[in-house]
């Protein structure tokens, strides 16, 4: 391939330049750059009054230490292949949406699963029609590690394939399915648990169990799937690994979770004198700003880790399921007067709270 | 043909009738397989996946019986669907001779296929379940109706993607894929992510 511009008689487009972007994008497996550079209104393309040497697209352009990656060295190359870069300046010279080249899109799919980025490989391999089964080959994986007592593989396998799950009932059209943890944990306490044992933390342990993984695999499928395939030990050990996959920063907030028990330890009698005397809850909040000496909102921010105002107990558990998304789980509504919090609730008979460090030191 | 027509919902096939069945054999077929679905409802032990598996069931067994018994809505659903299968065809066949005809040809076929998804599938469905026979026999009611327009829509769409497993690539150059291949990337790419899960954690 020539180094210097690929020209017409309107436009010269750096053609180094074009194949870095596009490297870049595969490497990084970022569909959305990938789309843009073939989209109608790509300044890569001949018809666009944009130049793509404008230093808005700057952005699009690796940085020197990825262009010493070999990594990245290996995608240029296959970028610059001679039959593929023909393709790639032969789509952008035609007035008609491209053709995308399907290896570099196919790399830029397993790029995007090995960063990570579950739902932009999901578009990929979607787009050329292979999600189903990839989807299909992590679900085995998965299932033989469990089987085999590989935790770490087995988390590891089901999270890429329940990432790659694609929602065909999303209106207009169908998407990934998206990690929204913030939306299904205020589905999870849409009701307010009239009993306390009626609220999520409080389930039997094997069903707490089967409700954490439905919400952190995002999918009831996987989670009967592991249900099917491993005890329960096996399961608590796997759930245990899980959330730390999905929230890496969990210690942090399990130190803050222990700090909040500890606080409602001080007056849990007091909550569930109040609980018994239902409609005279306003008993309560006196209780409970008599034993902090303060606002009792300093709770869900304890756990939070911030104040948000003051807002309301859907806001902080949106926002908490959106830090730490296994917190979802933990916590509880609890009406004080006219207002509602969250607050840490948890069963000491479950295995749980033990193994993910919720307990507060007696 | 079994190939060709998959994702084309067929109704005959759903009530077990072939296409020259009379009204009469259609309202009898229709009446016996909703009681069995009854039956085998009332006996199961309901969860939200079989929730939705026999919501669908009723849905699809309601709207045959809707667009069949009915002789224009029969002839219009046929036809089309007849259309659209020929029409497929021609535009594989423009598409594998590299014909300037097969974009044309596909722009049809994607607005048509859209057309009679959206007609034969949510909306008769939908509008099966307001007929007053309809209701006597299944007992469908507004709730039904709100509970079925996700599924209704994920089933129209998993048929769209059996019908596009088989059509030419548009938007991609096609895929050269080995599979042998695809479970060694997988199973690479499974070591990768447990190996720096194993680094974050320590």
């Amino acid at each position: 391939m020539a180094t210097n511009a690929h020209s017409t008689e309107d436009k010269a487009i750096d053609q180094d330049l074009l194949a870095k972007a596009i490297a870049r994008a595969v490497i990084d497996g970022d569909i959305v750059n990938f789309r843009f550079i073939f989209t109608p209104l790509s300044p890569a393309r001949q018809e666009s009054p944009e130049a793509f040497e404008d230093r808005k697209y700057a952005y699009l352009q690796p940085d020197a230490d990825m262009e010493a990656d070999p990594g990245f060295r290996e995608v240029l190359a296959m970028v610059k292949e001679p039959d593929t870069w023909r393709h790639i300046l032969g789509e952008l010279d035609a007035r008609r949406p491209a053709r995308l080249p399907a290896p570099l899109l196919l790399r830029l799919a397993d790029q995007a699963v090995r960063g990570g980025k579950y739902t932009a490989a999901a578009q990929a391999y979607e787009q050329l029609r292979l999600r189903a089964r990839m989807q299909q080959l992590f679900f085995d994986e998965a299932r033989d590690a469990l089987a085999a007592g590989d935790i770490p593989r087995a988390v590891a396998g089901y999270r890429i394939a329940t990432g790659l799950e694609y929602n065909y009932a999303a209106f207009p059209e169908p998407l990934p399915v998206v990690p929204d943890y913030q939306r299904r944990a205020l589905m999870m306490h849409g009701d307010y648990p009239e009993r306390p044992e009626d609220s999520i933390p409080m389930q039997e342990p094997t069903t707490l169990l089967r409700t954490a993984l439905e919400y952190l695999l995002l999918s009831p499928e996987a989670a009967a799937q592991i249900e099917q395939t491993a005890d329960a030990p096996v399961r608590v050990e796997f759930l245990v690994q899980l959330v730390h996959a999905v929230d890496p920063q969990w210690p942090a907030f399990a130190e803050r979770y222990r700090e909040t028990c500890g606080l409602m330890r001080a007056y849990q009698e007091r909550i569930e004198h109040a609980i018994a005397q239902r409609g005279q809850s306003r008993g309560l909040a006196d209780e409970i700003e008599d034993t902090l000496g303060a606002d009792p909102e300093q709770l869900p921010a304890r756990l939070l880790g911030r104040e948000l105002g003051k807002a309301e107990w859907w806001q902080y558990l949106k926002e908490l399921a959106s830090a730490h998304p296994p917190a979802a789980l933990f916590v509880a509504r609890q009406a004080i007067g006219a207002r509602e919090i969250i607050v840490p609730r948890y069963r000491s008979d479950g295995p749980l709270p033990e193994r993910l460090g919720l307990l507060p030191s007696p | 043909m079994a190939q060709q027509d998959a994702g084309y919902i067929n109704y005959f096939s759903i009530l077990g009738l072939n296409p020259d069945a009379k009204p009469g054999e259609v309202r009898k077929e229709y009446r016996r397989r909703m009681k069995e679905l009854i039956v085998e409802i009332s006996r199961a032990e309901i969860t939200e996946e079989r929730r939705s598996h026999f919501l669908l069931e009723m849905a699809k067994l309601n709207a045959a019986y809707y667009v069949l018994w009915n002789g224009e809505r029969r002839e219009a659903y046929w036809t089309e669907r007849s259309a659209l299968i020929s029409l497929e065809e021609r535009w594989r066949d423009a598409a594998k001779a590299g014909d300037a005809e097969a974009e044309p040809l596909r722009r049809e076929f994607e607005r048509r296929l859209r057309d009679f998804l959206t007609k034969f599938i949510e909306e008769a469905m939908i509008s099966a379940g307001r007929d007053k026979d309809v209701i006597e026999e299944s007992n469908w009611d507004m709730a039904h109706e709100r509970h079925a327009f996700r599924i209704l829509r994920h089933y129209r769409q998993s048929l769209y993607q059996q019908i596009l497993e088989r059509l030419p690539y548009v938007d991609v150059t096609e895929p050269k894929i080995s599979w042998d291949e695809r479970r060694r990337v997988a199973r690479a790419m499974l070591d990768e992510a447990v190996s720096s899960s194993a680094d974050a954690r320590s």
